[in-house]
């Protein structure tokens, strides 16, 4: 298992260097640099003088080097919108508000799912499994923006319950958190759903029916623990959707957060706040596949990382 | 041994009632959200082929401005936008933006995914590899933010659009092709055909990717949804396809701020755009289970 971890951490320190240069290169095939705008006109001579100031006159992959040594020390440069701070600084601040209300989002959209999945497959075919199929389905087809509008539009715009965007007031959280947890929930609904039908038509299910088990024992007992291993394999997918997610979320609903440093830097062509963002995010989704793929392995004895024996 | 010369009786059976098609088609029918997503989705595309006969003449111009943020009535369906157009004919119009994003990203996604999926798939060794590991390379960087950043840095466009959503789309298309290829190749059609001296570029062609056609269909259908999706996320972000085109996205963007007052703004373009995607993902999940069962389930 050691070995098998390191060796996925090797990869990952592969596919991270392949996309920093990927991503390091297009930034560069852009045509023009920082100070050919017509903003700030700068003479030829002070021009050369602050790009080389900057490292910008040296080869590219010197550039890249330095720029990649920086990264390891988590100095990621300057941030063109403000120029007085590092981008870790900026980003120090801003992660709080998407952990907090992406955090609750999926403390309390995955529990809820798997409820949902769970109340949906024993009731199966009836009005419970159709309206949770139907739910589960809506949030994962439907873009997170659009969720974000209808929520906005029915709880502040019609109803008037609720504020519709900000910061601070936690009455504020309410819309946001519930966005959030729409894809843990249509996620985890779905394939709770299909993993316990499946158990529930496996034989040991019949035979435990035979044996005069009280139906709550084989549910509790047996059916949702041999079913729990699927809900490791909809860890990733849900955690995917729902980091992309907090870009949006974020965006409708005007939380500093991260995703809407991601937004602002996008508009601004803010290509240091950029890359640093890509890259993390980059290391995040890794990291996820990561235990993801061991929390399988170590919960389900049948199946074993090749190279370790059996 | 001609035909006519043998005896009625040993005719061959009559040809089974129904072919696999027939099958299918039962399948499809019988998925009511299918259908109806189907029926839908027909709708509209004929609705956005003929939006000039049935719409206000042009969707971008500002015919209407004294009654510019003017709710729906009679003469505006959908009301008038910020501006002074008729919003009605903007959204119409706005179908045709996302669908026809949808169908040639769609169009493009297999047209890169089906040679790779054959070529890794029939191939293996380090075809295989090579193509598994830039699909590994695909499959870590989420795409809605790749996109982001490619269409930050080409500064978006309709066609830009087209090509990063099959640059992230033709991935799917290509592990079905793969697993079908891979699962055909042994076959003993396909081995006589390479004893027969066929070449390996006849038999995916002629043998391996007929064989394919339902992944591919499958693969085709969802892949259109996906990039409509990323089409209206990075037209609400402002990098899609530039204004003055009408598109979904542009216009829940600019509905976020005027929807406390001019509520018409903002449900118009997120219902349209929530509808289609809605559709065009059932439609395509019930086009895969009536192709394969086997497919079923994700």
């Amino acid at each position: 298992m050691l070995s098998y971890i390191v060796k996925r951490l090797l990869s990952i320190a592969v596919t991270f260097i392949v996309v920093s240069i990927i991503v390091f290169l297009m930034m560069h095939a852009i045509p023009g640099g920082p100070f050919d705008g017509n903003d700030m006109p700068v003479s030829e001579a002070v021009r050369a003088k602050l790009m080389a100031s900057l490292g910008l006159d040296q080869p590219l992959w010197t550039q890249y080097v330095n720029y990649m040594l920086g990264v390891l020390r988590f100095d990621f440069g300057v941030p063109f919108q403000s120029p007085g701070e590092t981008v870790m600084s900026l980003l120090a601040n801003a992660w709080p508000p998407s952990l907090v209300l992406g955090g609750l989002g999926v403390l309390i959209g995955a529990p809820l799912g798997i409820l949902l999945g769970m109340a949906a497959a024993l009731r199966r075919n009836t009005w419970v499994d159709y309206l949770v199929s139907a739910v589960a389905t809506l949030g994962l087809t439907i873009p997170v923006f659009v969720i974000s509008m209808l929520l906005i539009l029915i709880f502040a715009v019609w109803l008037n319950w609720l504020p519709a965007s900000g910061w601070g007031d936690p009455r504020k959280w309410i819309l946001p958190i519930a966005a959030y947890a729409a894809i843990p929930l249509a996620t985890y609904a779905r394939y709770t759903r299909s993993a316990m039908l499946d158990t529930l038509n496996r034989p040991f299910v019949t035979a435990l029916r035979a044996k005069g088990l009280s139906e709550s024992r084989i549910i509790f007992q047996h059916v949702l623990r041999n079913s729990a291993l699927p809900m490791v394999t909809v860890f990733l997918p849900m955690f995917i959707g729902t980091a992309t997610g907090s870009i949006f979320v974020e965006a409708m609903f005007r939380v500093p957060g991260l995703g809407s440093y991601f937004v602002s830097s996008i508009e601004n062509r803010d290509y240091p706040l950029e890359m640093a963002l890509i890259l993390m995010v980059t290391v995040m989704f890794c990291l996820a596949y990561l235990v993801s793929d061991v929390a399988y392995a170590l919960l389900n004895p049948r199946i074993r990382v090749s190279g370790e024996g059996r | 041994m001609s035909s006519d010369a043998l005896p009625e009786t040993l005719a061959a059976p009559s040809a089974r009632e129904h072919g696999p098609l027939w099958f299918a088609v039962q399948r499809f029918l019988e998925n009511r959200a299918a259908v109806a997503s189907g029926i839908f989705l027909v709708l509209l595309i004929l609705a956005a082929i003929f939006a000039p006969l049935f719409t206000k003449p042009d969707p971008n111009a500002q015919d209407y401005l004294t009654k510019a943020l003017a709710f729906p009535s009679a003469e505006f369906w959908f009301g008038v936008d910020d501006i002074g157009r008729d919003f009605f004919a903007r959204i119409i119009y706005g179908a045709r933006v996302s669908l026809s994003i949808g169908f040639l990203a769609a169009l493009f996604s297999v047209l890169i995914g089906i040679p790779l999926g054959a070529l890794a798939g029939y191939f293996g060794g380090w075809v295989d590899w090579l193509i598994m590991r830039i699909i590994e390379l695909f499959s870590v960087v989420p795409p809605l933010l790749a996109a982001m950043l490619l269409g930050a840095l080409t500064r978006g466009g309709f066609f830009t659009i087209i090509l990063i959503s099959a640059l992230f789309g033709w991935v799917q298309v290509c592990l079905l092709v793969r697993a079908q290829v891979r699962a055909f190749r042994e076959k003993e059609f396909v081995r006589a055909a390479q004893a027969l001296g066929a070449s390996p570029a006849y038999i995916i062609r002629r043998h391996l990717i007929p064989n394919s056609l339902s992944p591919i269909i499958v693969g085709f259908v969802l892949a259109i949804p996906l990039a409509m999706m990323l089409e209206a996320s990075l037209s609400f972000l402002g990098i899609g396809v530039p204004p003055p085109t009408p598109s979904w996205g542009q216009m829940i963007n600019t509905g976020l701020d005027f929807m406390f007052f001019y509520w018409h703004m903002a449900v118009f373009p997120t219902a349209a755009l929530a509808l289609t995607v809605l559709a065009t993902t059932l439609f395509g999940d019930g086009l895969r289970d009536a192709l394969d069962p086997t497919l079923k389930g994700r």
